[in-house]
């Protein structure tokens, strides 16, 4: 059984279907790249996976145990600890502004009970190392820069132990020079084999670091295939059509 | 000048008694009036309504109404009248912590409003629980936005203490009005107000300095 297996998922915002029978899979390991126009259900569908959007119908399974089965959804402590599975990155960072970066970290973590104080710390260092920002660990999120923020934001996610990072558009927000060292960020965690879901428009980090594209449209899956296949030699029109527009 | 200094001593005794309730109002519809805020976005409608009609019924109605009805008309109520029956400075108290609570109460709702949604979805991917995200993401960003308008009813509340010379407990201007109908010298009014003056400076001072504090 694959990490992630997603079936016939569902959604709609009152009369606007936004998801309609999705359905693919995830390896452990794999780096997938979620594509499309805005508004084609990419961010709806990384959001169901967290339980951030309530689904309509389909099922959804994570390491062999089911978020959602058949439209169902399994009882709320069973839901929380897949998703604790599972760390998310935002469009918007959603740092926690009135903590320090440390805080940022340490909180959730301190609170989820799975590392004892000391071990918190040294943690959190590690990871802020990682990521390139031993030096702000004392400072609140509004002091940094967008990729700097997004960096945190990451790190964060990653003090919970995840086995598999969401991210959506997490460079949609920034300046075109800031994207790059958040991608790099991204690309190291790939190489490090963790499994992880983006939704992106970076159609670079897309081609050299995802193992896989899935590009949807209108809430459809169209296209499922290797990056150098779909850059190359994508089947569909609507996947045709967005690549020469994503890369003039 | 010793007339003055004497004048100063008077009023001071209304100062104290202001000052207690004021800081006993402040520390009790505070935490009241967030209750007040939760209620009213609460998923039960029957919590919801009370929570909107009381805040209404309180914001709608004068303070010295309230007060006045709460030491005189409440002991005439049927059957539970006798047993709410206050003390003068208990029957204020009471008057001003509820009508404040429903002041704090709109305001932090606001506060609430402008807290990001993403931060509940951050938290909530955090693996956080509803109670932790609200006492430790939601409630400290709630309480800066809200805080220059707190302070403002804080300043409110200080010279609102007048009120108590509604139901008859000495305060800073029914020992000011005593003096001045006893010399026949306005003096007393002035201090009077210099006191006012100085206790809502002192006031705004140090809220401004809570402000600075909860920056980021």
């Amino acid at each position: 059984m694959a990490l992630i297996e997603i079936n016939g998922l569902k959604k709609s915002f009152g009369n606007l279907e936004v998801l309609k029978n999705v359905s693919f899979q995830v390896e452990k390991g794999d780096v997938v790249a979620v594509l499309g126009a805005s508004g084609s259900g990419k961010s709806t569908l990384l959001r169901s996976l967290i339980n951030l959007e309530q689904i309509d119908g389909g099922s959804v399974c994570i390491d062999s145990e089911y978020l959602i089965k058949d439209g169902k959804y399994a009882p709320s402590a069973k839901i929380r600890k897949i998703t604790s599975e599972m760390g998310m990155v935002f469009q918007n960072f959603n740092l926690f502004p009135h903590l320090t970066v440390r805080q940022n970290l340490e909180m959730p973590a301190k609170f989820a009970k799975i590392l004892s104080d000391s071990e918190l710390t040294q943690k959190a260092d590690a990871l802020l190392k990682k990521v390139g920002l031993s030096d702000k660990a004392d400072v609140k999120p509004s002091k940094l820069s967008g990729g700097q923020q997004q960096r945190v934001a990451i790190a964060r996610a990653l003090m919970l132990n995840p086995t598999i990072m969401l991210f959506d558009e997490p460079t949609s927000a920034l300046d075109p020079q800031l994207t790059g060292e958040v991608l790099s960020t991204m690309r190291q965690l790939a190489e490090e084999h963790m499994t992880m879901i983006v939704v992106t428009h970076e159609m670079g980090f897309a081609r050299d670091v995802a193992n896989k594209i899935i590009f949807m449209s209108d809430g459809e899956i169209v296209e499922t295939a290797p990056p150098h296949e779909f850059f190359a030699n994508p089947k569909y029109k609507k996947a045709r059509e967005f690549l020469s527009m994503a890369l003039d | 000048m010793q007339y003055i200094f004497n004048i100063f001593m008077t009023l001071l005794e209304g100062a104290k008694t202001a000052s207690i309730l004021f800081i006993v109002v402040i520390l009790l519809s505070l935490p009241l009036g967030f209750l007040f805020t939760l209620m009213a976005r609460s998923s039960i409608a029957p919590i919801r309504w009370f929570a909107n009609a009381y805040i209404y019924i309180l914001r709608g109605t004068p303070l010295l109404l309230q007060l006045i009805f709460i030491f005189f008309g409440v002991p005439y109520l049927p059957v539970i009248g006798k047993y709410l029956v206050f003390e003068r400075f208990t029957a204020a108290l009471i008057g001003f912590v509820l009508n404040y609570a429903a002041y704090f109460a709109e305001i932090f709702r606001g506060g609430l409003l402008a807290v990001d949604k993403g931060q509940y979805e951050a938290a909530k991917v955090l693996g956080m629980s509803r109670f932790k995200t609200t006492v430790f993401v939601i409630l400290p960003q709630m309480i800066r936005v809200a805080l220059p308008s707190v302070t403002n009813e804080a300043v409110s509340l200080v010279k609102d203490t007048s009120l108590l010379y509604a139901v008859a407990v000495p305060e800073i201007i029914h020992y000011a009005t005593g003096i001045v109908n006893r010399d026949f010298n306005v003096t007393a009014f002035a201090v009077a107000a210099a006191i006012y003056l100085v206790m809502n400076t002192l006031l705004s001072f140090l809220f401004k300095k809570l402000e600075k504090k909860l920056e980021y």
